[in-house]
Formats: C-alpha cells, sequence, structure tokens
C-alpha cells in the first residue's frame, strides 16, 4: 500500500507539471489569440478564428496524438512526448482562454474606453491599468471551469505513453486486480480541484472590493 | 471537507466490494445455465488486436480468437456478443458481470491464474521486442539504456516488468494505449523497440509493410487461454470440452490453417 | 482670445451627415451653452472637439495649436500624434455616465491620468485630488470605490477627475441626464461654482433654465447645424427664429 501510494504520487506530480506548465504557456498565449481574434485585419482574425475552431472543434486525445506522431511524417522528426502533451495542451487550452478572455474584453463598456482616451491614457496603459484589471474579475467564473477541466484532462496524457496518475492508477489496478487504486485516484484528483476551486473562491473574494 | 472525503472513500470502497460479493452470492453454479438462458455469450476483446480480434474494413470485428468463439457458441446453441473493452479495465468488466470471458490473445500468467479462471491454453505464443530493420540492437541485452514501448496492461507488460532485470537495464519503459501507437511511437523514434505478442507483432509487419524486425532472442514462452470468473467453473468446462471436440473433428486445424497458414493450436496435444 | 476655434467642420456617420458646415469660436473664460433636440449633432461636436470621433473635413484649433485642418486643396489632415496627445489634455471631458474606473478608489480616479500623463510625483498629485474633492464636496470619499457613491457624487469626481489635468476648457456632456432629477442640482451648482472662478467651459445639456443662468452664449443646434447663436436673452426670449420658438416652446 505504502509503494503504491508512492507511485500514485509520482503519478501526480507528472499530473501536476502538466498542469502548471500547460497554464504558463496557455493562459499569456490565450491573449495573444483573443488579440488575433480581434483584430481589424480580415486575414488575421479569420486565421485565428479557424484556429480556434479547430482546436474546439476536435477532441483534444486526437490533438495529442496529432501533435506527437505528425511531425514525424512532415518534417521527419519528432518531439519529446512530454513536450508533445505541453504542446498540445497548451495551443488547446488557449484557444478556450481566448474565448474567454475576449468575452471578458469586450464586455467593459465602451465608456471607459473613451474616458481613458479622453484622459490621455496610452494604449498600453489602458489596456494594462484598466481593461485587463476588470476582465480578470469578470473571467474568473469561466476559467475556474477550464482550470478545473484541465486537471482532469491531464489523465489524457497516457494515450502516448506520459505515465501520470490515472496510467499510474490503472496500471495498479491491471496488477492487483483491484478497482482501489482506481478510486484513489479519483480522489486525488477530486483533492486536486477542492484546491483549485479554493483558490478560485479567494480570487474571486478578493476582487469583490469593487462592483 | 475531511468528512466529504471520508464519505467518498467509503463509497469507493462500497462499491467496490458489492463487485466481488455479487458474484460469490449466488447459490450454486449457474454460470453455464444463466448463458444457456440468455441465449447470449458475451465476449469481452480488445478490438485492436490483430489478427486475434480486430476490425476489418467493413467494421467488423474478425479475427482468429472470434472465428474460434463463433464456432464453440454455434455448437452451444447460442449466440456470440462481441464487447469491445478497455484492455486496462478487463478485470473489472469480467468481475462486475458485464462480459462472460476474456477470449482474446489472452496470455496466462501466475498472476492472473490467481483470480481468473482459465481453460486449458489453445496457443503456444512469445513476448518478442520489435526494432526498426536498420536498429543495431540484436539481442534484448542491446536494450540496456535504451526506451522500450509497450501497451499498458498488456502481457508483454507483464513479462517486461516481470523481468527484473531487463526492466531495470532500460533507460524508460513508455506504456501506451494499444499497440497500434507503440508501433507508431517506434516509426517516429520515441522508443527503440515494442515489446508485444508474437503473433501480434507478425501480423502487424505483415499487413503494414513497415520496415520492422523481430529479434530471434523472446522474452517469454507464453501460453493463450481463455478467462473465465473465478466461480464459473460450469461455463468454463463446457468452452473447453467444445474446443476439444473441435480439435478432435480438426475444425481447430481448419481455423488456424485459415489465419496462420498452419495449425498452431495446442488443444489436446 | 479664443481658445477653441471650429470652422466649416463636417462629420458623416455611413451615409448620415451629423455635423452639416461647423464654425464658431470660444472665448476664453466663456461659458457656452448648447442646446437642441436629440440628434442634432451637438454631443458629436463634442466628441469631435475632444477627439473621440474624426472629422471629416473642416478645421480645429484648440489653445493656439491645429488639431486638424483642412487646406485649400481639401486635403484634411490630423496633426501628428504626439501634437495630438498634447492638445486633447487642452480639453477635459465630463460624460453623461461619469465613466469612472469601477475598480479605482475615488482618489487613484483623479490620481492616474496625473501620475500616468503628466508624470506628477504621487505625494502632489493626491494633494491636488484631496483638494478637488473639498471643493466638490466629498472629502471623506477619497478611499469609496464609485460603486458606494450615489451619481451625483459620482459625477462629482468625474469632474474632479477631469479638473485635475488642469485643462484650459472644460467640456459637459449632458452631465445630469442620468442623475434622479433630486441630483441635478448639485452637478448644476459644481458648474455654476466654476463658472464664477471663469473656467472655460462648454455644456452639451437638456436643462434649459440652468443654460439660460449660468451661460455667457448659447448655441441652438438643429438637424447638424448651427440655427442660432447669442446671449441667453437673445435665444431664449427674444428669438425671432421659428425653429428655436419651436424647440423652447417644449419646455
Amino acid at each position: 500500500m505504502g509503494k503504491l501510494l508512492m507511485l500514485m504520487l509520482e503519478g501526480t506530480f507528472t499530473s501536476l507539471r502538466i498542469f502548471f506548465l500547460t497554464l504558463l504557456f496557455s493562459l499569456p498565449l490565450g491573449l495573444v489569440v483573443a488579440k488575433g481574434r480581434m483584430s481589424r485585419h480580415r486575414i488575421i482574425s479569420s486565421l485565428v478564428n479557424g484556429y480556434i475552431m479547430i482546436m474546439r472543434g476536435t477532441p483534444l486525445i486526437l490533438q495529442l496524438i496529432f501533435v506527437y506522431f505528425a511531425p514525424y511524417y512532415i518534417f521527419g522528426s519528432s518531439t519529446d512526448r512530454f513536450t508533445a502533451v505541453i504542446i498540445a495542451y497548451a495551443i488547446n487550452y488557449a484557444a478556450y482562454f481566448a474565448e474567454i478572455y475576449r468575452g471578458g474584453i469586450q464586455s467593459i463598456p465602451q465608456g471607459q474606453l473613451e474616458a481613458a482616451s479622453v484622459l490621455g491614457f496610452t494604449k498600453v496603459h489602458t489596456f494594462t491599468h484598466v481593461i485587463m484589471p476588470q476582465v480578470v474579475k469578470r473571467i474568473m467564473p469561466a476559467m475556474g471551469n477550464e482550470v478545473i477541466t484541465l486537471v482532469k484532462d491531464t489523465a489524457l496524457a497516457q494515450t502516448i505513453g506520459v505515465a501520470e496518475l490515472f496510467r499510474v492508477a490503472q496500471n495498479a489496478a491491471a496488477r492487483e486486480f483491484s478497482t482501489m487504486p482506481i478510486f484513489i485516484a479519483g480522489i486525488f484528483y477530486f483533492v486536486m480541484n477542492a484546491i483549485v476551486s479554493k483558490s478560485f473562491d479567494l480570487i474571486e473574494r478578493k476582487l469583490d472590493y469593487y462592483r | 471537507m475531511k468528512k466529504f472525503l471520508m464519505i467518498l472513500m467509503l463509497a469507493g470502497l462500497a462499491v467496490a466490494t458489492i463487485g466481488a460479493a455479487g458474484v460469490k452470492e449466488q447459490g450454486g453454479d449457474q454460470s453455464l445455465q444463466k448463458v444457456l438462458d440468455k441465449g447470449v455469450f458475451v465476449l469481452g476483446l480488445d478490438d485492436s488486436f490483430p489478427p486475434m480480434g480486430y476490425r476489418n474494413e467493413d467494421n467488423e470485428i474478425v479475427g482468429f480468437d472470434i472465428d474460434l468463439a463463433k464456432e464453440v457458441t454455434k455448437r452451444m446453441g447460442v449466440t456470440l456478443k462481441l464487447q469491445p473493452i478497455d484492455w486496462n479495465a478487463k478485470e473489472q468488466e469480467l468481475n462486475t458481470g458485464n462480459i462472460d470471458c476474456i477470449w482474446n490473445g489472452f496470455t496466462m500468467t501466475e498472476e492472473r491464474k490467481q483470480v481468473i479462471n482459465f481453460t486449458d491454453p489453445y496457443v503456444n505464443n512469445a513476448q518478442v521486442a520489435v526494432v526498426k530493420a536498420g536498429s543495431p540492437v540484436k539481442t534484448l541485452a542491446d536494450l540496456a539504456g535504451k526506451k522500450v514501448g509497450i501497451q499498458a496492461g498488456s502481457s508483454a507488460s507483464d513479462a517486461v516488468y516481470g523481468n527484473e532485470a531487463f526492466a531495470k537495464s532500460l533507460k524508460e519503459i513508455v506504456e501506451v494505449k494499444d499497440n497500434l501507437t507503440a508501433l507508431m511511437d517506434l516509426e517516429i523514434g520515441g522508443v527503440d523497440a515494442v515489446v508485444l505478442d508474437l503473433f501480434v507483432a507478425n501480423d502487424n509487419i505483415k499487413r503494414s509493410g513497415k520496415d520492422f524486425k523481430i529479434l530471434a532472442e523472446s522474452l517469454s514462452a507464453e501460453e493463450y487461454g481463455i478467462g473465465f470468473r473465478k466461480n464459473d467453473q460450469a461455463l468454463r468446462d463446457e468452452v473447453q470440452k467444445q474446443l476439444l471436440a473441435m480439435a478432435a473433428d480438426g475444425t481447430l486445424a481448419k481455423i488456424s490453417t485459415d489465419w496462420f497458414g498452419g495449425d498452431i493450436t495446442v488443444v489436446g496435444k | 482670445m479664443a481658445v477653441i476655434t471650429v470652422d466649416h467642420v463636417r462629420k458623416s456617420f455611413s451615409s448620415l451627415e451629423v455635423l452639416k458646415d461647423i464654425s464658431f469660436a470660444l472665448e476664453t473664460g466663456e461659458v457656452l451653452s448648447i442646446i437642441g433636440p436629440s440628434g442634432s449633432g451637438k454631443s458629436t461636436l463634442l466628441r469631435c472637439i475632444t477627439n473621440l470621433e474624426q472629422v471629416d473635413s473642416g478645421t480645429i484649433s484648440i489653445g493656439g495649436d491645429t488639431l486638424v485642418h483642412t487646406d485649400d486643396q481639401g486635403i484634411t489632415q490630423y496633426a501628428d500624434k504626439h501634437t495630438v496627445a498634447r492638445i486633447r489634455l487642452r480639453v477635459g471631458l465630463v460624460f453623461q455616465n461619469f465613466n469612472l474606473f469601477p475598480h479605482f478608489s475615488v482618489m487613484r480616479n483623479i490620481t492616474e491620468a496625473q501620475m500616468h500623463v503628466l508624470k506628477t510625483p504621487k505625494d502632489e498629485a493626491q494633494d491636488i485630488a484631496s483638494d478637488l474633492l473639498r471643493k466638490m464636496g466629498l472629502p471623506e470619499k477619497a478611499d469609496a470605490y464609485p460603486f458606494q457613491l450615489s451619481g451625483g457624487q459620482q459625477q462629482r469626481v468625474s469632474i474632479a477627475r477631469a479638473l485635475a489635468l488642469k485643462p484650459q476648457v472644460l467640456c459637459f456632456d449632458e452631465p445630469t441626464s442620468a442623475l434622479d432629477p433630486e441630483l441635478t442640482g448639485e452637478i448644476l451648482a459644481v458648474i455654476k461654482e466654476l463658472a464664477t472662478e471663469h473656467m472655460t467651459m462648454m455644456v452639451v445639456t437638456h436643462e434649459m433654465a440652468f443654460a439660460r443662468d449660468i451661460s455667457n452664449r448659447v448655441i441652438f443646434m438643429d438637424d447638424g447645424l448651427i440655427v442660432e447663436e447669442g446671449t441667453p436673452e437673445a435665444v431664449f426670449s427674444n428669438t425671432k427664429n421659428e425653429r428655436t420658438k419651436r424647440f423652447l416652446s417644449r419646455f
């Protein structure tokens, strides 16, 4: 039992690495994508829109397989499997985040941008000091949903051979002919997501000083 | 929060034990009678396991094992239902009664024999390593410090992990969902070798036309059996009886020749 | 001396011509009211002066510098980015809907532009803000957030925010239209007080009594044109113009 828990903690560590690295890359990338989507240049906005449609319109598991295997057939070289997981997750989640950002940015009343403009704020200052802080507050509930989904989606990484928590649990289940490891994994995921929800609750409460 | 976790854990335990208890509580061995009453025999398989069981171009499940099972169920007078399962969850599928047997190039390992009621072996098999044709790897020892791919939960996985010295010599053991993914991984250089069933390896190399070769040295010799629930003795005996009859009248040899060009079966021999 | 001159300004939104050849001048220390029915173009005129909209043609000068100019060949050109940025700070704008930044405290709403745009040190910016809040009768609201204030209080903060940049001209775009009737008085009182201090102001308003009371001059706009221009007496009491009469008869 002790050995099993150690193995599962190792798997959890891999899952957490996937989780945090995905967030690290997809959160800023999503902003770039959102900006592209809202671009006034037709070509840019429709290209980005196409990218978002593909990312949201195909299963993540397929994208995972594509990112890992396709480069070999196209370029004749392949990426490390863990890197492939991070790339696939980052570009997938960036698409979802981008749409959430876009909704948040577009929900900021036009009048505030006009006020900023009349007061002489630069575009960058307006974005970083007026728009983004309010966007962050508005998108928190939707982001919470996505981040919780990401915790559970880490289980797909086993498709291309990354031994994350769920793979470890399934292997243990097969080895010991018992469903117990799977249930323990369920508890692990549940605890991780409980922490995620709590964190989002905290952030939301922290941002509650204005309406 | 703590309380909630406790409840969740207890619920998990409850589900796990009920699954096991449900099987034990039946008085007497009704397993065969139940199948005959239903008129349906549910065979659980990983439907991406050629040539034992896989999907052809028309998306029908075919294979050597499938042909055997068809003949057996015909003789039993019941309908064969093929139930694709996640190979990694096969024990749960069997124990919870979703399927009546696992019949899919199912290797009889010592561990499995503890919890599964196997028929006598019907085919001999081996776990072999496949490498790219140009690979410098000639023996299993050459794989030291290299990456090896396997299908998670497969008997190849048992063979690799079971051979501790070999497993320790490897740089990494990469487990993927199915053999096909493992072989694709071999092709793109993600792993240096894939360990899998001899039959599957032969069939894959033949059909894909990929430049792979099988190492002469095999990891372990194995036997295929059909797996039933521990308590389903009557059902297991009936299938065994039919297989013996098929061996006696030459049907088994005929099916084997159809698939492998010769009789590879060991029933009654 | 004219602080703002507007000369032959035209502006269309797609096929709809909103400003049809507008010319006038705003003198230093003057309070100018612009009245007229909805859709007459008076708000658009303010937005063109504050550079929230770009004119199609015409010339606008602010404090002696040209914001936009149409030359003899009919080519309309805006000043370069830096000049525009410099000029536009000479004109403050108070919005109908206040447009305070909800995530900033009252203090930060007033200090942000001073610090970011004028590079005023924080201490000084806060001193200026405190003085303005006292003047607006809100000295205790510095740490409050906009949602904690009444509409009238929010509008007073937004006036303080505009004044903090020390504009040469303060423009008001229907400053009381979003307020409950009982709250309009406090805003009008503030504007009146600014008038006594000789703040140059341009007020787009529907409050006829107020326009008459505080203005040095009144412009009546209708259908994108300046129909009449003169002293409050001339426009409100002695107009000869039929359109002005018809408009005023509704109040």
